[in-house]
């Protein structure tokens, strides 16, 4: 996928959006991923008119400890769904992250102080392979990603990288055997 | 060098170290079911030929909405029934199953020093034993079943002492719900919190788990305790562990599941709980909780005040509730029961209340004890066991507004059904408001008048 482009905000002008309020545990009822994308924020108050507001938007910008709760991939599928390929925040909760990263949804973290100006942008630019997110009003900043899941969220293929390490993996089980002494 | 209880579990898990402080951990046990497992292995099952690394170290519990209560809940347990009976896989099904951090632990499927994963974050519960035990999302559960690891990024290490002894109507729920306001919601993101100290030496594996379940609550991958005579004596005897000698010899390997005394922490917090006090919380995250007996606090947040229609100042005895429910992966196994059921014993409840066995074992036993007599003569409904209401999936969904007093662990906006406002406590304040039909705590109860002989 395109490490560079922009996208129009969705503001979510919320710290702690949990997963429930993305796809609550009631609408989790597909034995795949498909099909999520219409539940998006459905389990938070005012989430689908504000996602009606923004129908073109790609990048999510939000408050801290995005994602927190529950572990369910559903939020970020749901995201994917609809066509998002970001969400900005200056924290998320480990599990959305690393769910994120996996699902080719960049997970940007920025500094508190600048989401208020993020959150009025209209669009942002986003390049990935620079790590580098700007506006036409002039914001310019730079962030870290996790250098391994960096491949995943540009390439994609966990499951295939891990289908490839299984040899190593038995290998190092049969060395190590079952046991382990503290 | 001298490492952490952690660090110990870690090293000896580590595959292969990877860029950005990752490594490919080797994981012993996943634990399946049926709403986060079938889209990861139905990616198995169209793209790697369905073959999976190990079936035997994959426990399946159809858990989340059990007996199904639609056709789509039914065909989402079909297919993780199928999926386990396919692979050979140990399914605990309708029946024999339960909320899967019970059914895991009491059939005995945790080793101390062991990798365990489930994609659900409550996973931290079996961090009670000594396990590394951490929710995943759905792909990274597929990973593990498809080639044994998951890719983590070392977490930082917090020892937390916790020392003093569990008095004033206290219980390991009110000190999971105080941990939380000390560590702050997301104040331990990306932490494992090793919790020792004579208040944790001295808890039950029940009590134990009631902590650890609340760890993700601030944020953190897991929690871990070492395991000592206490986790043995749990362990013992446990349908998957072996019987005799090879028990033994295991037990033995256990006992040496300790921090080195000089090992270093990224942090290392103190407390002293002898003065704790039940907690309630008033709020939209388990991080908005106070003590029973004071006031929602002058600098609550706006939003969450707002949602909980409360206004700072407010006495939490005063707010009236609409429902009560004792169940959930945090309080619902037998002691739990058994505390809940020694406050109603004798009294009856004035709101709707629901008592949710944390499993099918736990719901027999209590069975034997007369427990569930007791909740049923108090006028409380004693269900199955499942998720039920916790998560606003079945047997106790809130209506918009509706108010509910809960054993569980999370009061997000809508976590029990769309609008609805849950505060967090122990069974025995649940118990106790569901008698009041407002928050409450055991000692404001009338004494129960003895029964006039016959």
């Amino acid at each position: 996928m395109s490490a560079r482009f922009e996208g129009a905000v969705l503001p979510v002008d919320r710290a702690n959006v949990d997963t429930d309020q993305m796809v609550p545990a009631y609408l989790m009822n597909g034995v795949d991923s498909s099909g999520v994308g219409p539940h998006l924020f459905r389990g938070m108050s005012g989430g689908p008119e504000l996602l009606a507001a923004h129908p073109d938007a790609t990048i999510v910008v939000a408050r801290e400890n995005f994602g927190c709760g529950s572990s369910r991939e559903h939020a970020v599928w749901a995201l994917v769904q609809r066509g998002f390929r970001a969400v900005i925040a200056p924290s998320f909760a480990r599990i959305f992250e690393e769910n994120a990263y996996l699902n080719g949804v960049a997970p940007i973290v920025v500094d508190a102080a600048r989401i208020d100006a993020l959150l009025e942008a209209p669009t942002l630019a986003l390049d990935l392979e620079q790590q580098r997110l700007t506006s036409a009003r002039g914001e310019d900043v730079t962030f870290a990603l996790d250098p391994l899941r960096k491949y995943f969220l540009l390439e994609g293929g966990y499951l295939e990288f891990m289908a490839a390490k299984r040899g190593p993996i038995r290998d190092w089980l049969r060395k190590v055997g079952e046991t382990t002494s503290y | 060098m001298a490492r952490t209880m952690f660090e110990k579990v870690w090293d000896a898990h580590v595959v292969e170290a990877m860029p950005g402080d990752n490594a490919l951990i080797f994981v012993d046990r996943i634990v399946a079911y049926e709403l986060t497992t079938p889209p990861g292995a139905v990616e198995i099952e169209r793209r790697f030929d369905d073959k999976l690394f190990d079936p035997s170290r994959i426990i399946a519990v159809n858990d989340h909405i059990s007996p199904a209560k639609d056709s789509e809940s039914a065909m989402q347990a079909r297919y993780l029934r199928t999926w386990a009976q396919r692979h050979g896989i140990t399914m605990y099904d309708v029946g024999n199953n339960g909320i899967c951090h019970v059914v895991v632990p009491e059939r005995g499927y945790v080793d101390p020093g062991s990798v365990v994963i489930c994609g659900d974050s409550h996973t931290c519960t079996l961090g009670a034993f000594g396990a590394f035990a951490f929710g995943v999302g759905t792909t990274s559960q597929a990973g593990a079943m498809l080639a044994g690891c998951v890719i983590l990024q070392r977490p930082k290490i917090v020892r937390i002492a916790v020392n003093g002894r569990l008095a004033h109507g206290a219980t390991a729920k009110d000190l999971a719900l105080f941990m939380v306001t000390k560590l702050g919601f997301k104040g331990a993101t990306g932490c494992v919190l090793e919790y020792c100290g004579s208040t944790i030496d001295a808890l039950s594996m029940d009590e134990r788990m009631t902590l650890c379940n609340m760890a993700v609550e601030a944020g953190a991958t897991t929690a871990m305790i070492a395991p000592d005579e206490t986790t043995i004596s749990y362990l013992r005897g446990r349908e998957a562990q072996p019987a005799g000698a090879a028990f033994e010899e295991k037990a033995a390997q256990w006992r040496g599941l300790r921090a080195d005394p000089d090992a270093r922490y990224d942090d290392d917090l103190i407390f002293d709980v002898s003065d704790l006090r039940p907690m309630v919380s008033w709020g939209t995250n388990p991080g908005e909780t106070v003590p029973l007996d004071s006031v929602v606090p002058a600098d609550a947040s706006e939003s969450s005040l707002s949602y909980m229609a409360l206004a700072p100042g407010m006495r939490l005895r005063s707010i009236p509730l609409d429902q009560a429910f004792i169940g959930s992966c945090t309080n619902a196994r037998l002691s739990d029961l058994r505390a809940a059921a020694d406050v109603l014993r004798g009294r009856r409840v004035s709101v709707p209340t629901i008592v949710t066995p944390g499993s099918q074992a736990v719901k027999r036993a209590a069975e034997r004890e007369g427990l569930h007599d007791v909740f049923q003569d108090a006028g409380a409904l004693w269900t199955h066991s499942t998720c039920g209401a916790c998560c606003g999936l079945s047997l106790g969904v809130l209506a918009p507004g509706a108010r509910c007093i809960s054993s569980s662990n999370r009061n997000f906006p809508g976590r029990m059904g769309t609008g609805g406002r849950v505060h967090l406590a122990s069974p025995v304040v649940v118990a106790a408001s569901a008698v009041l039909g407002r928050i409450a705590a055991p000692d404001e109860l009338a004494p129960v008048e003895p029964a006039v002989p016959a």
